[in-house]
């Protein structure tokens, strides 16, 4: 469909760059426009104007993978406190979404 | 044990969706089959396969055949249950439209309104907000070449662990349809717990070839080889099964002595060699 952003974590980004993808991590900075997160490894991430994410909480983007390996977001969700969240779980649906990339974003097989 | 969308026997799928379902409101019933939006999908067909199938939005844009006869993996789509972002949120003078977006695509779902409930709107249920995530159950239509699921349920989802979940639980289903069941004695229960989806679309009407109930750990696993495994008409012979599976003959032949007694497998050439009942 041309529409998909795969779920990835910071081992894929270069894989995936010049592409939309998503992803969830717990916030470790913030600095203005510049963030950084932690998504199975750190990710930097330039913010848009109308992000509002917060220190520690967890949070979903879908941004750009840029040259430099940094994600430009496009969009992203607050999604509370990353304590509520289970990263475990939340690895376990990347690796399935590029093990099993049929029914995630890839072509047949 | 029957959750409500039952009708095939064999096409259950029990799952922990159904408490979802529960918590979404189902209470209020409008998540039975027949109702009013179902009437002109061919009612005898849709009752006999009445199967609820968690699905990314990927696997509903690609969805092979028309309305009503969708399948995906080989297998018949019936009712589906999916998450998804909200993207934006119309409101119609009969139905609301939203646009979802799982990441593996987007798809709108429209949810049509009930005069009733729309004189008295039910405050006490957390409305789907924009770029929350939401979890839906309903059917998959097709309009002027334009897919979108007619949704019983929209609920918005408040814990993200959800989403984790639906989407696990998509691939375990998948896997399922396209490998078979889980082999091994690590997945015994999740082996178990999907018992008798294999036949929900191959079986079609026959409801009654699922494994029945209270067999042996060591039965169900001989009864899934001998299913799975490809043979000719005379089925597996023991010695193949212990093979296959890891396990001792003497073990095997127990499996098989509880399964003929059960009427779900038969002898084929000599006494040590079975395959499967299902006509």
């Amino acid at each position: 469909m041309g529409e998909a952003t795969p779920r990835i974590t910071a081992q894929y980004l270069e894989n995936f760059s010049h592409q939309t993808v998503r992803i969830l991590g717990k916030v470790t900075s913030l600095r203005g426009e510049q963030a950084s997160m932690d998504a199975g490894g750190n990710v930097a991430i330039m913010l848009n104007r109308d992000a509002h994410i917060q220190l520690n909480h967890a949070v979903e983007i879908v941004g750009k993978v840029q040259n430099d390996l940094s994600v430009r977001v496009l969009a992203s969700t607050d999604l509370g406190p990353a304590t509520a969240i289970d990263f475990n779980a939340v690895e376990a649906v990347v690796d399935a979404t590029h093990r099993y990339k049929e029914i995630f974003y890839g072509g047949d097989d | 044990m029957d959750y409500g969308y039952g009708g095939g026997g064999g096409g259950n799928y029990n799952t922990t969706t159904t408490s979802y379902g529960a918590q979404g409101g189902a209470g209020g019933g409008g998540f039975m089959a027949g109702g009013s939006q179902d009437n002109a999908s061919g009612g005898g067909k849709s009752a006999r396969n009445d199967t609820l199938r968690p699905v990314t939005i990927k696997q509903l844009n690609e969805a092979s055949g028309h309305d009503p006869d969708f399948k995906v993996d080989g297998h018949d789509l019936a009712q589906v249950t999916f998450v998804g972002q909200i993207r934006s949120i119309s409101s119609q003078t009969t139905n609301t439209t939203y646009k979802l977006d799982d990441g593996t695509g987007t798809i709108e779902a429209k949810v049509w309104i009930d005069s009733d409930s729309a004189e008295n709107p039910d405050t006490s249920k957390p409305k789907p907000v924009e770029n929350g995530y939401a979890r839906l159950f309903g059917r998959l239509k097709e309009f002027n070449n334009r897919r979108h699921v007619g949704a019983h349920i929209i609920r918005p989802i408040s814990d993200f662990n959800e989403v984790s979940y639906h989407m696990l639980e998509a691939t375990a289903v998948h896997l399922h349809f396209t490998r078979g069941p889980p082999g091994g004695g690590a997945n015994k229960a999740a082996g178990a717990q999907t018992n008798g989806t294999t036949d929900a679309g191959s079986g079609g009407a026959n409801g009654m070839s699922g494994i029945p109930s209270g067999m042996s750990g060591a039965a169900s696993k001989v009864y899934n080889c001998l299913r799975t495994s490809p043979q000719s008409n005379e089925g597996l012979h023991v010695q193949q099964i212990a093979t296959t599976l890891g396990m001792q003959i003497n073990d095997v032949e127990k499996a098989g002595d509880e399964l003929l007694g059960n009427g779900v497998i038969y002898t084929t050439v000599d006494d040590h060699t079975w395959a499967i009942l299902d006509c």
